[in-house]
């Protein structure tokens, strides 16, 4: 009996894995015949774009990113995306993208809308604009949210993980409202402005596992959010700053009776950044700064939390040549700002001894120190290097990193050491 | 002892780096230098515009002509020898900033893309038959089909 159940497992795991090679044959299809679209450029007045990356990843220690990079190495590390846009009017614009990322157990491949919104422009003049998007917007948060799938318009092969945590990304992607945006061009400097008024996507087992650390037989439900950022820009983008803001608002909808979570509880998270980047021929010198409050109160049987974190970085791009650039930064992550080195945590949380290979006070930091390699083959292929010495496991994946006897609902973070490298390449295509 | 090899051997493959680095500066630093003017079809109906509003057409940000008529905008690829005197000549700006700007409107569906031509030819041809039409081209290249915007 039990060999039968056993092989009926297996197989059920292989037709998963033949219906994911389909489906990513369909797109990678799919992809080609938009390329040859794209080529053509102005169909119709319907415009395509989309990108293509593969990745590989090798981490020390028993520290893994985007799958077993700790072991020979991983390539589940794949962007595919795919855009239309559609402008019947100079006011009025249609647009939607298509996503698929493999990145470990966070996202397994499978293809979502990325966004997809009608935009209004109206009030368009020489100097200023005015309008609204309606439908699911990108998340307006620091200088690299909004296109943080995009490998081109990154960095580096990973953004820097303090502020753009790739653990809680499904919540801080996209979200489906309204948005409200201006823009105001002069002689002293361009400024930019977007306000929503939005649903987060929060129905994931990704985001999940972030708020609740286990696979709970409830869901996430998102609540009524806010999100809005402001740039100002001088001199063509010489100089930049921005201030984001964001109130991301949930709750949970308990299945059972007995779950500790139930109740009409709520999380919150309130994170507002700060960003700042020179840019001339040769350099880019950027830094964000970050701090995240999060609370969450008012579930019968789970005490209340309220605590900041804190994330900064600091990043200088140097462009060789057109083609060759190279990036260095050093990016800090605090889970509690009033606890940087994590062991109060510790005490607080009573962790016994044992556990606390599990859950080490490391795990409560991040400091990172990158550096990498772009060149641009072509304006469409880009080729890239970058090594990680890494202080801390604060952002790694907990659904990448559990012990071997862990269950989805009974979770234990697997050991991982405190300090540790990453490598990482990249190959990337675009239309 | 392994680790300590491989570590070797990255430090090997970095220099190897930067020595390419190194070689490809110099080879391709040298600019041609010819003088390039921002063009525009004559239904567009304008003299001259303000740098601010330049950048503003070539960040595709802005919609509109102050007639009307929607803006269309046609660029050379990101490596071309004239992309890049325009842009750091008449927009004073760099072409990795163009790209930056463009990439984060077609990616979060809040623009659109510039129209890609390859050839100073192609240029002329598309700007002169596109009401709306804004490109740059050399001067010895610009004909009466088109006019040329000077920059206030």
């Amino acid at each position: 009996m039990k060999a039968y159940m056993y092989s009926t497992l297996n197989k059920q795991h292989s037709t998963l894995n033949y219906a994911m090679m389909c489906r990513l044959t369909s797109v990678v299809l799919l992809l080609i015949v938009m390329m040859q679209e794209g080529i053509a450029q102005d169909v119709k007045g319907i415009r395509v774009h989309g990108f293509l990356s593969q990745g590989y990843l090798k981490s020390t220690g028993n520290n893994d990113v985007f799958g077993n990079s700790s072991g020979n190495g991983s390539f589940d590390f794949r962007e595919i995306g795919a855009n239309a846009s559609y402008r019947p009017l100079p006011n009025l614009q249609f647009s939607g993208q298509l996503l698929s990322r493999s990145a470990g157990e966070d996202s397994k491949g499978g293809i979502r809308i990325d966004y997809g919104f009608v935009d209004y422009t109206a009030i368009s003049t020489e100097s200023m604009d005015f309008g609204i998007r309606l439908g699911r917007t990108k998340n307006p948060l620091g200088f690299y949210n909004d296109t943080r799938d995009v490998p081109f318009t990154r960095p580096s092969i990973l953004l820097p993980q303090s502020i753009y945590f790739d653990r809680t990304r499904n919540l801080g992607l996209a979200s489906d409202g309204v948005q409200l945006y201006g823009e105001s061009r002069n002689s002293w400097g361009d400024l930019n402005a977007q306000f929503g008024v939005v649903f987060p996507q929060a129905g994931d087992r990704s985001t999940e596992f972030a708020i609740l650390q286990a696979d709970r037989p409830g869901s996430i439900t998102p609540h009524l959010s806010y999100i809005g950022r402001l740039i100002y820009e001088y001199d063509g983008g010489r100089v930049r700053f921005a201030l984001s803001g964001a109130q991301v608002n949930t709750g949970y909808n308990a299945a059972q009776q007995n779950d500790t979570y139930s109740g009409l509880g709520t999380f919150q998270f309130t994170p507002i950044i700060f960003s700042a980047q020179y840019n001339s021929e040769r350099w880019s010198l950027t830094s964000e700064y970050a701090i995240r409050h999060i609370e969450r109160q008012d579930f019968v049987a789970r005490p209340d939390l309220n605590f900041t974190g804190e994330s900064y970085y600091f990043q200088g791009i140097y462009r060789f040549s057109p083609s060759w650039e190279g990036v260095l930064r050093y990016d800090a992550y605090y889970a509690d700002r009033t606890d940087r080195d994590g062991k109060q945590f510790l005490i607080d949380n009573k962790i016994p001894p044992e556990l606390q290979g599990n859950i080490p006070a490391h795990s409560r930091f991040a400091k990172d120190i990158t550096v990498g390699l772009r060149w641009n083959v072509t304006p469409s292929i880009m080729l890239r290097a970058e090594y990680h010495y890494i202080n801390g496991t604060g952002w790694i994946s907990s659904l990448d990193n559990r012990a071997p006897n862990a269950t989805l609902q009974r979770f234990l973070p697997a050991n991982t050491d405190q300090h540790w490298n990453l490598f990482a390449f990249q190959a990337s295509y675009r239309f | 002892m392994v680790a300590r090899n491989r570590f070797n051997y990255c430090y090997r493959i970095v220099s190897l780096f930067f020595f390419v680095f190194g070689v490809s500066y110099f080879a391709t630093h040298t600019y041609a230098n010819d003088s390039v003017e921002a063009v525009i079809h004559p239904s567009v109906e304008l003299k001259s515009y303000s740098r601010n509003s330049l950048r503003a057409a070539f960040g595709m940000r802005l919609k509109t002509w102050p007639n009307g008529m929607p803006v269309r905008v046609f660029v050379m690829p990101d490596d071309a020898v004239l992309h890049t005197i325009f842009t750091k000549e008449k927009l004073n700006i760099f072409p990795y900033q163009l790209r930056a700007g463009w990439d984060k409107l077609i990616f979060s569906g809040t623009g659109q893309a510039p129209f890609l031509v390859r050839t100073e030819e192609e240029m002329r041809e598309r700007i002169s038959s596109t009401p709306g039409a804004i490109g740059y081209l050399k001067r010895a290249n610009i004909d009466e089909s088109i006019h040329v915007l000077n920059i206030e």
